[in-house]
Parts: C-alpha cells; sequence; structure tokens
C-alpha cells in the first residue's frame, strides 16, 4: 500500500482500526493482564486484589510443576510435525501435480476435519481406538499386536490412552495446517523449472533438494509452525486420546487455573508457553527466504 | 435411552413455555422487576425430567407457583464452575444463577468467603422433613446457607463381562488382571478418600501425613501402568464402551446405566465408601430468594422427592421418600436397594470426607494433580 499512495489515506485508516481495535482489546490487553497476574500475589487465595511482586516465584513455581510435562509437550509437538511433514508433503505435492481441475475438491476434502469441533474429533478417534472397536480387532486378528507392542503402538494391548493415540491426534489435527501452506506454496513453482532441471540431468531427489524443497520453504515452514504450536498448545487430545502418563502443558494449565486457582502460577506457565511458540516464530523468521537454501 | 429422550422432550416443552411466557416477561422488562422468574444451575440428568404425558419436577414446579423456571444442566464440574464465578462474586455483583447446585465442600468454601445468601429456612416448612443429619450438617454448622439436593456413593464400578469375576475391594483395581483398564476420579476427595480407607485411614480428618500411604500407592500404580485414566463425568462412556473393566464411580449414575446394561456392578468396597452431598445454595445479590425459597420448599415435599429419587436413583435428603416408594409395586425394589436408602449395616461402611485447612487443601490438590495431571 504504502508503495502505492506513499502514505495512509483516512479511508485505509477506517479499515485497518476494526483490525487493530481487536487486536488490542482481545489480545494486547489480556495479556498485559496475564503478565501483571504473573507478577503478582493475591492478598487472599480466592480474591481479586493483588499486589505486584518484583520475585518471579510463580516462574519457578511454573517450572518446576511443568518441566517434565513440558519438555514432553515440546516433543509431542515437534513429532507430530514432523509426521504431518511425512505425509503431508508427498500429499501437498500429488495435489498440485496431478490434482488437475480436481485440486480445489482435494485441498477442500483436507480442510473437512476442521469443519468438527476439537472435541468431537477427539472422541470419534476415541471409539475408532476403543478397546472394542474396529481398528483393534481388525490388529487381533491379524496376528500384528505383539510387534505393535514393541514399538510401542499399543500399550498392554491397547490402542486408546496411549502415546501413540496422542500423536495420531495430534497430527490428524495439524495436517490440514501443514498441507494448505504447502498446495500453496507449491503451486507457484513453474512446471518448466523441473523440466529445465530434469533438461540438465538432475535425477528426481536432485531436483527435489535444489528446486521443489527451496521453492516450497516459505509455506513449508509456515506449515510446519501453524502444527507445532497448536499442537504444544493442546488440552483436548491429551485428555481424551493419551494415558494418564501423556499429560500435555495445556492440561496442567487448566489444571492450575480451573481446578487448584492458582491463577498467578497459571499466568506465569501460559507466559513459558508464549516465549517458546514465540521463539519458534523467531526461527522462521531467520529461516531462508523464498529459493535460498 | 430413557433420558435422552426426556431431555430432548423437555427442552421443546421449555421453548413452548419461553414463547408463552415472552408477553409477560416483556411488560414485567419494562416496569423493572424481575419478580416470578428463577434460574437454576443443576448437573445433567439429576431431576424428574419432563416427557411427553408426564410433566417433570420444573414444570409442576411452575404450574403450582406461577413462577418461571430458566433450569440448565450446565454444571459439568464444580472447580471449573467455581473458577467461573469467583470474579463476579469476588467483585460484589451478583451471577446470573439464582440457585445452582454444587458439593458440599465447594459450598463450604463459598460460605467462609461470604458469597452466599442466608436462607429464610422458616419460610421452608418443608425443611423440617430433612434427615437430621443433614439438617446442621458439618460444612454448614448453622444450617442457614445450603439445603441438601441429593447425596451419594463414590465406590466402585465394574462390568462382569470384562472383568469375567467379582470386585470386593479397591485392591481389585491394582489386581495384575486389570492392568490398564482401571479408572480412577478427577474428583480429589472421592478418589483420596477411598484410597485411604483402603489403606486404613480415616478421610473425615485428612491430613497429609494421614494420607501418606495413599498417595504413595497412587504413584506406584500410575507409574506400572495399572490406570488408564483419570476422569470426571466421563467414567460412564469408557464403561460403557469396556475400555474399563473397573473404575471408581458414583453410585446413582450406575444405577441408571445398569437400566441398559445389567452386566455393569456397583459395589461399596470392603474398606468403605465416600458419602458425598450435594447442596442447593442461593449466591449473594440474588434478586430471586423468594422465588428460591418457594423451589426449595417444593423440592422438599415428600411426593416430590420421591419422584426425583425415581428418576436420579441417588440418596434422598427428606424423610417418607422411602415409605411413598415402597407403596408402588414398580418402586418397591428400589426402596429396599440399600445405596439408595443406605441401611445401617450401609451407613457404616460410609464415611464423608472431612474439611481441610487451607494449607492442607492446598497440599492435597498439588499432589493429586501431580498424579493426574503430569
Amino acid at each position: 500500500m504504502r508503495e502505492v499512495t506513499g502514505r495512509w489515506t483516512l479511508r485505509q485508516a477506517v479499515a485497518v482500526t476494526p483490525g487493530l481495535l481487536t487486536l488490542l482489546v482481545l489480545f494486547v490487553l489480556p495479556l498485559l493482564e496475564l503478565l501483571r497476574q504473573s507478577w503478582s500475589q493475591p492478598i487472599s487465595r480466592f480474591g481479586l486484589e493483588t499486589t505486584l511482586h518484583a520475585d518471579a516465584i510463580h516462574y519457578r513455581e511454573a517450572l518446576a510443576l511443568a518441566g517434565p510435562v513440558l519438555g514432553r509437550s515440546v516433543v509431542m509437538a515437534a513429532l507430530a510435525t514432523g509426521l504431518c511433514l511425512l505425509i503431508g508433503f508427498p500429499l501437498a505435492w500429488w495435489i498440485v501435480r496431478y490434482g488437475g481441475m480436481w485440486r480445489p475438491l482435494l485441498t477442500g476434502l483436507v480442510v473437512t476435519p476442521l469443519f468438527l469441533n476439537a472435541l468431537v474429533r477427539a472422541i470419534a478417534w476415541s471409539s475408532l481406538l476403543a478397546d472394542r472397536g474396529p481398528l483393534l480387532q481388525l490388529l487381533q486378528r491379524s496376528g500384528l499386536v505383539p510387534m505393535l507392542e514393541v514399538i510401542g503402538l499399543l500399550q498392554d494391548g491397547r490402542l486408546l490412552n496411549t502415546s501413540a493415540a496422542l500423536l495420531a491426534g495430534l497430527t490428524y489435527c495439524g495436517l490440514p495446517f501443514l498441507v494448505l501452506p504447502l498446495v500453496a506454496s507449491l503451486s507457484t513453482i513453474p512446471l518448466e523449472l523441473l523440466e529445465a532441471a530434469a533438461d540438465l540431468q538432475a535425477g528426481p531427489m536432485r531436483s527435489f533438494r535444489l528446486v521443489i524443497l527451496p521453492l516450497a520453504l516459505p509455506g513449508l515452514i509456515s506449515g510446519c509452525l501453524l502444527t507445532f504450536i497448536p499442537a504444544l498448545g493442546d488440552v483436548v487430545n491429551a485428555q481424551v486420546l493419551g494415558g494418564p502418563s501423556d499429560r500435555m502443558v495445556g492440561n496442567l494449565l487448566q489444571n492450575l487455573v480451573l481446578v487448584q486457582q492458582r491463577f498467578n502460577t497459571g499466568a506465569a506457565l501460559a507466559m513459558v508457553l508464549l516465549l517458546i511458540a514465540l521463539a519458534a516464530l523467531l526461527l522462521e523468521g531467520r529461516a531462508p527466504r523464498n529459493g535460498q537454501l | 435411552m430413557r433420558s435422552h429422550f426426556g431431555r430432548r422432550s423437555f427442552l421443546c416443552l421449555g421453548a413452548g413455555a419461553a414463547t408463552a411466557a415472552v408477553l409477560p416477561g416483556l411488560l414485567a422488562a419494562c416496569s423493572g422487576s424481575r419478580d416470578d422468574q428463577l434460574s437454576i444451575s443443576n448437573w445433567p440428568l439429576y431431576i424428574d425430567p419432563s416427557r411427553p404425558g408426564h410433566p417433570g419436577t420444573v414444570e409442576r414446579f411452575e404450574r403450582a407457583s406461577g413462577i418461571r423456571v430458566t433450569y440448565s444442566e450446565d454444571q459439568n464440574d464444580s472447580a471449573t464452575f467455581f473458577a467461573k464465578i469467583r470474579p463476579e462474586l469476588a467483585a460484589g455483583r451478583a451471577i446470573p444463577q439464582d440457585i445452582f447446585i454444587t458439593p458440599y465442600w465447594l459450598a463450604s468454601r463459598l460460605i467462609g468467603l461470604g458469597w452466599l445468601e442466608e436462607l429464610p429456612v422458616s419460610q421452608i416448612p418443608n425443611a423440617a422433613r430433612l434427615v437430621p443429619q443433614l439438617q446442621r450438617p458439618s460444612w454448614d454448622p448453622s444450617g442457614r446457607f445450603s439445603l441438601p439436593w441429593q447425596s451419594g456413593i463414590a465406590g466402585i464400578a465394574y462390568n462382569r463381562e470384562v472383568t469375567g469375576r467379582d470386585l470386593t475391594g479397591i485392591e481389585d483395581l491394582y489386581a495384575p488382571d486389570l492392568r490398564g483398564r482401571v479408572g480412577f476420579l478427577t474428583e480429589m476427595r472421592d478418589t483420596m478418600g477411598l484410597l485411604m480407607l483402603a489403606q486404613g485411614e480415616d478421610p473425615g480428618n485428612p491430613t497429609m501425613a494421614r494420607a501418606e500411604s495413599a498417595f504413595r500407592r497412587l504413584e506406584k500404580a500410575k507409574a506400572a501402568g495399572q490406570i488408564r485414566a483419570f476422569t470426571g463425568n466421563n467414567y460412564q462412556s469408557d464403561l460403557l464402551a469396556g475400555n474399563f473393566a473397573a473404575c471408581m464411580a458414583w453410585s446413582g449414575d450406575v444405577a441408571q446405566l445398569a437400566q441398559d446394561n445389567p452386566k455393569l456392578q456397583f459395589i461399596v468396597p470392603s474398606s468403605g465408601g465416600i458419602l458425598w452431598a450435594d447442596v442447593m445454595v442461593v449466591p449473594k445479590r440474588s434478586p430471586h430468594l423468594r422465588e428460591a425459597t418457594a423451589w426449595m420448599n417444593f423440592v422438599y415435599d415428600p411426593s416430590e422427592a420421591a419422584r426425583i429419587t425415581e428418576e436420579v436413583q441417588y440418596i434422598s435428603p427428606v424423610q417418607g421418600v422411602q415409605a411413598i416408594l415402597s407403596a408402588h409395586q414398580d418402586t418397591a425394589a428400589l426402596a429396599r436397594n440399600p445405596l439408595v436408602f443406605p441401611d445401617a449395616s450401609m451407613r457404616n461402611k460410609l464415611h464423608t470426607f472431612g474439611p481441610m485447612s487451607e494449607s492442607e487443601e492446598i497440599a492435597f490438590e498439588e499432589r493429586f494433580a501431580a498424579v493426574s495431571q503430569a
């Protein structure tokens, strides 16, 4: 916009105001309140009055409580993002390369799960994975159970309430967020470039590494972030699909605020989580741009 | 599914009632008065619902009193509900609910905070029909800030088809053959109370020292993979789906579920069960204390109370319900059920999780969360 007019017009200001106001009221102000809470001490356990404290006690508490859970959440979110990549990249490539006139429909199908509420999706998965559910019965008949038990897909003969089920849920939820930006990114690659690469004797691997990957990178990175950050804050999948030792930091946060009523510790933990997400965003900012790898 | 049908038809009736009431409602709003209205917030499936040809508790009350009731089954988790209403009540503002049904321990906390209206018990003549133990209970020693709704028992539910054997106590939940198929409750007082009893400790006087062995046992069981999940009300679906072979559960729920699935059993563990109570309270600054009083008097009428018991199968706080139910052929069996009408030998097996100091409560919740949430 600036390149066109050189300065802001009234019309632009009017157009941007609702968005800025929404951000201010619904994001910046609550965030500041959260920050204040994380540095405050309540005067009474359930009262509203708090006093500011220059002591990071709530952060120390939050880190002590969340330490192992936080580590597990980061690992789980990273694993889910990796799985999404493994599944999503070929899928996105296939849609772009061979989807043809069906491309909008195929992309739409990828997004369909998002029409369902996250809780409903998790519950649907839980009946699929249940002890008397179709999937486990199929596996039992196939005789694969002992092998799956060894690689950790099954736990004590069950699919539901395991780390693997949690990972599956996180991957399922993240997949559309990875595929969509990838499809957008991949579809900007001119096919002539691939033909040129082939003409210059580049094999499929080489042209993937030197042509497709660098050009898809912006979509790839934003897709990974869009998968990783929500997975990091997951509550529902861990609760419905995970076992008692698969709680994520979101569950702990919910418990701190809603059950234990430790609002200040919860606020500190939320700030820590925000910092991790910010760090991930900063890494993205430093990542190579289009075509530079 | 009788209950689902009942709830849906109730919604239809509610919608009809709402339409019929729009005009007087508007008039009332214009005159600035909101009289003759009452907003009640209760747990799901915890009342006699309206069905075609059968007006439920709420509808009968509306007809008898002329008071328009907004009845919501939106209580799901008492701690979360408290977190929701805390900012309003702490700031001295009214909340939309005129009556909500809440566990005794939360009522005790709200009384301590001064966030409840004092009930004009003298204007609730039927309160005299309450069983004596509930007239001045430990959580509300003056008996002026809460009145009981229903009581129930936390014990063990199991699916005979999945366990292949009958269970008798908490030890069964630790049994190797049920490994990974056992559910515990997220409700700390019920889980810890049952586990303390199993360790021979008295949950009536809970201290961290007394709960130490119960906590250790719980932590060990979790680390060993014995426990499949910690759940709230949703243990019911896991039990029905066969994911849980056995779990901690609440008596009335299992009685309702067993109507559709007779393989489900509920037992009070040999070491004892936890007796709890849910109570009705009126939050401070509710403008409808008079209407709330009328409601409380209405539901303590023994015939009304009997209809609720017949539906929910929990322990009624009202005397005379057992006699009413045993007089009818189709409810006579219910009247003999010791889980609904505990006899002396059942009473001896039931214990209440006692009050705790603030620091003990924090310590309990922290350690329990470290097992159930980490």
